[in-house]
């Protein structure tokens, strides 16, 4: 399945973490959160042009737009 | 045997929005300090309590979600620990939402000091079917498990007598095991590192070599260089082996480990259904329709806490309406009186801001936050933040500059980094307080027209807009993006909601009071000695040449320093009449307004900076108003006059 930045994403889409292509700063804050290659999230809602809110191991984050752009998916097997 | 009072060092660590507050409050009460941590815009909460013999004294650390140097907070928190060895460590957790917290624990655990697990909001758990194994996690973890449901201060005695039996018996935590190819690598650090003289556990320093933590490589390295190297090539197998940093690898082998320990303790028991909450957050976040609905919570709340403010203030004002001419009688009329005057008048008017407008602000405000939509406005907002250099919280601090720029300066601290926090507070001193307000509605809006006003807020925001375009990019460092969670509606919590507001109004006070009373002595001595005029004056050349004001105003602007509202009170006591037309033409009413709005903070908010950001920031920003607003200024009368 072809990867894709978690921008393009869709509500509602639940999606897995394929990798992050950021900075070791945007990576680090993102692995506190629990946000690594491989966990599965779920698309809440996106604000127009504004950040994306996903659901990860059961808590709801926000990224904004240009973190969310660094974040890789796909779609779940 | 002697009453000796023992006494215990224990700090409140966990991430944010876990209750970590409501526990600190329940637990101190009245008998709490909220300071800075020494030189940083960092809020320290210490309180005291006294519990079965044992003088406690709590620390409630920041809200954070790792031990690692991203934000000051994390830093400050995990030297904090390390250097002040606290007796135990309470970790509050939200069991509802446990597998995060527990990726923080795992760290706390690696800093091998007495913890205690507090598992909070345990209510809940029924609610969003969820069922926890309490021993299971207690066994797994190794430390003692609390369920807690802090708002009803439910189990906290029992967290405190955990801790007090891990003081007792001196039982220290073990940190749990990781994968084997990154446990055999630690086991070589660690041994290299045996004979180092270090402040921090040795476990914990092999695992920030691993993650590169560049404070921890620069210790070891002064200590000794060779370790750092040795650090650096096993870093590099890990990186190997699992073809990403190791950063990564072990931030992987930490969220695998705290997913298998959920897999032994917790059972999901229903399937999940849409709560009244879920379905509230569904709509205030909507793409659409949250943002009419933010505008009117917010619109609801300027036009509640502005009609009680007034309210108050006038009644208040009635009340001591005559003062002045009793003092005026009974010690006469020389310079010691106006000066005794005005000490009572300055305390006066901090009362006469802080309780009608700064009381409810901050209630409607905690009340928000506590409830938890202010998160979801910095969701909605954040979009229009990063049109001026920041992101979606700085909305706060943002939109509390409008009733007074003090706390709003102050509250500056949520945003992450030192250079977000300098760039959102230069920016909220642009917003027109309430203060400012009065000049703009007395003058323009009333004379001129309520469109002027309207026109000069636009203009307001314009001015934010570009200028924080133009700092963001001048001010070195990288934005920050916004990472946040979203916290779950919940019941608000009226005893922290009070509290909150008592120590912020504590905090104003403390900070504002002293220098505008100092502040007000000295203009009313330059006033009665006729030294102002000397410097309204000096001023001319600005004043009057430049903007094309008349000559008095160089005084207005001098006593407008310490409360911008002044500008006008002044004017209309020099004028003995309220109606400015007399002296002021519609283009000067303008030009005068603007200038009051952009020239300078006034005393109280250069106290706030200076508190935040130290002299020289502050001073730079008042500097830079001040020519701002004499550019500005003089090119708008110029404009109008043409």
């Amino acid at each position: 399945m072809k990867e894709f930045s978690l921008i393009h994403a869709k509500e509602n889409e639940k999606l897995v973490v394929v990798s992050i292509m950021g900075g070791r700063m945007a990576t680090k804050r993102l692995a506190d959160m629990g946000l690594v290659p491989g966990t599965e999230i779920k698309v809440l809602r996106k604000a127009p042009f504004g950040p994306i809110e996903i659901e990860v191991k059961g808590t709801k984050l926000v990224l904004g737009r240009g973190l969310a752009a660094k974040v890789f998916v796909k779609y779940e097997e | 045997m002697k009453n000796e009072i023992k006494k215990l060092n224990v700090v409140l660590a966990g991430q944010a929005n876990v209750g970590k507050s409501v526990i600190f409050n329940y637990l101190t009460g009245l008998h709490q300090h909220i300071g800075n941590w020494p030189g940083k815009t960092v809020e320290k909460a210490e309180g005291t309590l006294w519990y079965k013999g044992y003088r406690i004294d709590l620390l409630d650390l920041p809200g954070i979600y790792s031990l690692s140097t991203y934000s000051i907070e994390e830093l400050i928190s995990r030297e904090y620990i390390a250097f002040q060895k606290p007796d135990f460590i309470i970790n509050v957790v939200d069991a509802t939402h446990l597998e995060r917290n527990l990726i923080f624990t795992l760290q706390l655990l690696e800093m091998e000091r007495p913890m205690v697990l507090a598992l909070n909001m345990v209510d809940l758990l029924k609610e969003k079917g969820l069922e926890i194994d309490f021993k299971k996690l207690q066994e797994i973890l190794g430390i003692p498990v609390v369920p807690v449901v802090a708002t009803q201060g439910k189990g906290l005695t029992k967290v405190l007598d955990k801790g007090i039996e891990l003081v007792e018996k001196n039982i220290k935590p073990k940190p749990l095991k990781y994968g084997k190819e990154l446990e055999e690598r630690i086991e070589i650090l660690i041994s290299a590192l045996n004979n180092l003289d270090l402040p921090y556990p040795k476990r914990w320093v092999a695992l920030k070599l691993l993650e590169k933590d560049k404070e921890i490589e620069e210790l070891v390295k002064n200590k000794n260089p060779e370790v750092l190297k040795k650090a650096k090539k096993l870093s590099l197998e890990l990186e190997k082996i699992h073809g990403e940093d190791s950063s990564i690898v072990v931030a992987h082998e930490r969220c695998s480990l705290v997913s298998q320990i959920l897999n032994e303790t917790v059972k999901i028991t229903k399937p999940k259904k849409l709560s009244f909450n879920e379905r509230l957050d569904n709509l205030t976040s909507h793409k659409i329709w949250g943002y009419p609905i933010m505008l009117a919570i917010l619109a609801l709340m300027f036009f509640s806490v502005f009609k009680f403010g007034n309210l108050i203030s006038s009644l208040l004002e009635n009340l001591t309406s005559n003062w002045q001419e009793n003092w005026q009688a009974f010690f006469g009329t020389s310079i010691w009186s106006s000066l005794g005057w005005t000490i009572i008048e300055s305390t006066f008017a901090l009362i006469s801001l802080a309780l009608p407008y700064i009381i409810p602000f901050y209630l409607f405000l905690f009340f928000l936050e506590d409830w938890g939509y202010l998160a979801r406005v910095a969701f909605l907002t954040d979009n229009l933040m990063h049109k001026i250099g920041i992101h979606g919280k700085g909305c706060i601090p943002l939109f509390l500059g409008f009733g007074c720029n003090v706390p709003a300066c102050l509250s500056c601290r949520i945003m992450e980094t030192e250079r977000e926090r300098f760039l959102t507070a230069f920016l909220v001193t642009f917003v027109p307080c309430s203060a400012t307000s009065v000049v703009i509605m007395g003058l323009v809006g009333k004379f001129l027209g309520i469109g002027w006003a309207l026109l000069l807020y636009l203009f307001a925001f314009l001015i934010i807009l570009v200028l924080g375009k133009l700092a963001s990019k001048i001010l070195p460092g990288e934005p920050v993006e916004l990472l946040m969670e979203m916290p779950d509606y919940k019941t608000p919590n009226l005893k922290t909601i009070i509290l909150q507001t008592w120590f912020r109004l504590k905090e104003f006070i403390f900070i504002a009071g002293p220098l505008v009373i100092i502040s007000g002595v000295i203009i009313t001595a330059f006033n009665q000695t006729g030294f102002i005029f000397k410097i309204a004056q000096f001023l001319s050349p600005i004043t009057v040449k430049w903007l094309g004001l008349p000559a008095i105003v160089g005084n207005l602007l001098i006593f407008g320093i310490l409360r911008k509202e002044l500008i006008l009170l002044m004017l209309a006591t020099l004028l003995g009449t309220t109606n400015f037309s007399q002296v002021l033409n519609p283009n000067q009413m303008i030009v005068l307004s603007l200038v009051s709005m952009l020239y300078i903070p006034c005393i109280a908010t250069i106290a706030a900076l200076k508190k935040e950001f130290g002299w020289k920031k502050s001073l730079g920003i008042t500097i830079f108003k001040i020519a701002f607003a004499i550019i500005v200024g003089g090119i708008a009368s110029k404009l109008l006059n043409l």
